[in-house]
């Protein structure tokens, strides 16, 4: 008896500086996110067949980056204490607006995207404006906007999409695409510069120290001269360039636009940036998001190959994104945080 | 003037006040857009189908008054989950009198809303994920339960869809939450939710026990998606897995329109009555004026922005007051 109480004891003394080390390392490294890919990826090679062929992990890569993407303006909004549930609908907007301008209405492809970038950028900048000034939440300013965007779509086409969007398009993100003479698809290359391209904005200029000061607390941020409204628009502005941009890369992978074409990223993209562990408050970067998304693509793919029925796959999905989060992703307890 | 002054600073005292104000001005739109709508016999009809979108926007306000950024985005998939187990087990296995099927549907609703509630409250997951793994979960099992579209009902559901008595069935639905509400009123829980909703860490220093009061919240957000789960059935009697998510966003935003801050500690149900009211009515109007189908998005989410920006230029002094102190 009395050895095991003295056990437990010394194993108490010991074990503080163990976790204190490691929450130190999680900070810099997400150790936890990393491990947690490797396992499923690794549960994926034993018990699914062909899972780790160039080919998989192209496709695997290839789905990730379009999740990836769909998180990267999520990821900026999050971060500055905003949500963006207009994200699907400036998909929509990049998706359809290259079709029809390029195939229906004969329009090259670059003036076609700078229309589509000025339009993302002045509707992302009412987002964050609205919010902003009349202190409403950004929820409802965005799904406000979401519904113009979807019905000035609807009512501009007609309710048909016939057009369908250049063919180089197309090849930026095929599976066997290659990136000047490289054999990666372009599009996984992409992903990968704006991951480098955001992390640095991000950690290592003043736009991405702004960021995280009105996150963090927008009344002491103002009193630090930061412009907090300047930053929440320009966070929302971003936020709908990116998934625009994103949108015109979809129209090329599904050959069409179509106005629900980016219903899928609403919830799937904001759960690659709290699985990756952001969180609402200034907590997290885009590495992390970078993470969520080739978590949850990877948890997915193996569910797929597993042949699991798509309702069983929600299901399990759901449960096994929760077991992978209780590792990094909990809040203090509120006893430690008085 | 005076007086004009007297009753701005009413509603002002009131979050809720300005929605309804806005809400009311819509009706009185509606009634004179088309006349029809102030008939009393087409109230049940109208009522029928407001009532599932009113009860999901109150089933999602005890999670949001808890504060901590909670949120319950599970609310949506819960209630259409709810009415699919009504509408496609309860029903064809003969255990579709009242007397079954409500316990068992506000029984699921009180089991999944404390489960959220452990989860977020209890093992500190962020409430936008745990509820957002619920969300897939649920919708999961809806999916398995009813892979495809399907349609039952039973005499109890046909009344409550249309008239029990001479009361339209979806208004008894609608005040059952009131109740409740009431109820706790009575109680110290209120008080306490809206104390914890305020300040957590000072609710902890006082001695309240936080994670239950939370558990609870959810909890009782759970119930009222159970009723409004009865109220979806009431009025479609039929179950479909795919609209899983219709009401979920659409929820949140009417909570947030009727005067709640979304960071808790602040609003009321009638708040998100009055909010769901503005949306609805807002949507009846566009139908009555005879709005193209392609424009009436169009229409909506502007009048939608407007509604919000407005309701929040009216409470402005309040949020100045805020900002400064």
């Amino acid at each position: 008896m009395s050895t095991v109480g003295a056990e437990a004891r010394a194993d108490r003394a010991e074990r503080p500086s163990l976790w204190v080390r490691l929450g130190a390392v999680q900070r810099r490294f997400q150790l936890f996110q990393i491990i947690a890919l490797v396992a499923l990826f690794e549960w994926g090679t034993w018990t699914v067949t062909d899972f780790a062929t160039k080919q998989s992990v192209y496709s695997m890569l290839v789905t990730a980056s379009f999740l990836g993407l769909a998180g990267a303006g999520q990821t900026i909004v999050v971060l500055v204490g905003g949500i963006d549930f207009s994200i699907p609908a400036f998909i929509s907007l990049g998706a359809i607006l290259m079709s029809e301008l390029t195939g229906s209405h004969g329009w090259a492809f670059v003036p076609a995207l700078l229309v589509i970038m000025a339009f993302a950028l002045v509707l992302g900048a009412v987002n964050g404006y609205v919010s902003h000034r009349f202190r409403v939440p950004p929820l409802v300013v965005t799904l406000g906007m979401a519904s113009v965007i979807t019905g000035g779509l609807l009512v501009w086409t007609h309710g048909q999409q016939t057009g369908s969007p250049p063919t180089f398009l197309g090849r930026l993100s095929s599976v066997n695409g290659t990136t000047l003479g490289i054999g990666i698809p372009p599009v996984v290359v992409i992903w990968a510069v704006v991951a480098i391209v955001l992390g640095v904005v991000l950690r290592r200029t003043l736009a991405g120290r702004h960021v995280y000061a009105t996150g963090s607390n927008p009344v002491a941020a103002e009193l630090a001269l930061v412009r907090t409204r300047r930053v929440w628009v320009g966070a929302f502005a971003a936020s709908a360039l990116l998934a625009a941009l994103l949108g015109v890369l979809i129209a090329g992978y599904a050959g069409a636009g179509g106005t629900t074409l980016g219903d899928p990223y609403l919830f799937e993209g904001l759960a690659a940036v709290i699985v990756g562990g952001t969180a609402f408050g200034a907590r997290g970067d885009y590495w992390r998001t970078v993470l969520g998304a080739l978590v949850l693509t990877v948890l997915s793919t193996v569910l797929v190959g597993k042949g699991y029925s798509s309702a069983d796959q929600q299901i399990i999905f759901g449960i096994l994104i929760l077991v992978v989060v209780a590792g990094y992703g909990r809040e203090l307890r509120l006893r430690d945080r008085i | 003037m005076r007086r004009g002054q007297a009753l701005i600073d009413t509603l002002r005292a009131r979050p809720w006040g300005f929605a309804a104000v806005i809400a009311i001005a819509l009706l009185i739109a509606n009634v004179v857009a088309r006349s029809s709508f102030a008939t009393p016999s087409s109230w049940p009809a109208t009522l029928a189908t407001f009532a599932p979108f009113a009860l999901a926007a109150m089933a999602s306000t005890p999670q949001i008054l808890s504060g901590a950024g909670n949120i319950d985005i599970s609310i949506g998939p819960l209630l259409n989950l709810i009415n699919i187990v009504i509408v496609a087990v309860l029903i064809p296995h003969g255990l579709g009198s009242p007397w079954v099927a409500v316990p068992i549907a506000l029984g699921i609703g009180a089991v999944v809303g404390a489960i959220n509630g452990v989860l977020v409250a209890g093992m500190r997951f962020q409430a936008v994920l745990a509820t957002l793994c619920t969300l897939f979960v649920l919708e999961g099992v809806a999916q398995k339960i009813l892979p495809n579209p399907t349609t039952g009902t039973a005499s109890w559901l046909a009344h409550l869809g249309n008239k029990v008595g001479p009361i339209p069935g979806a208004l008894i639905l609608i005040v059952v939450p009131f109740l409740l509400w009431f109820a706790l009123g009575r109680t110290a829980y209120l008080r306490t939710l809206f104390s914890v909703g305020g300040d957590d860490a000072a609710s902890f220093s006082a001695g309240v026990n936080v994670t239950a009061v939370r558990v609870i919240a959810f909890t009782l957000g759970g119930v009222l998606a159970g009723v409004a789960g009865i109220a979806l059935a009431a009025a479609t009697q039929s179950g479909d897995a795919s609209q899983a998510i219709q009401y979920t966003l659409p929820a949140l935003a009417a909570v947030a329109i009727g005067g709640t801050s979304l960071l808790g500690g602040r609003g009321s149900l009638i708040g998100s009555v009055a909010g769901a009211a503005i949306m609805f009515l807002i949507q009846t109007l566009l139908d009555s004026l005879a709005v193209s189908d392609l424009w009436l998005q169009v229409v909506y989410g502007m009048l939608l922005l407007l509604a919000i920006v407005f309701s929040s230029m009216l409470a402005a002094p309040r949020a100045v007051k805020a900002r400064t102190a």
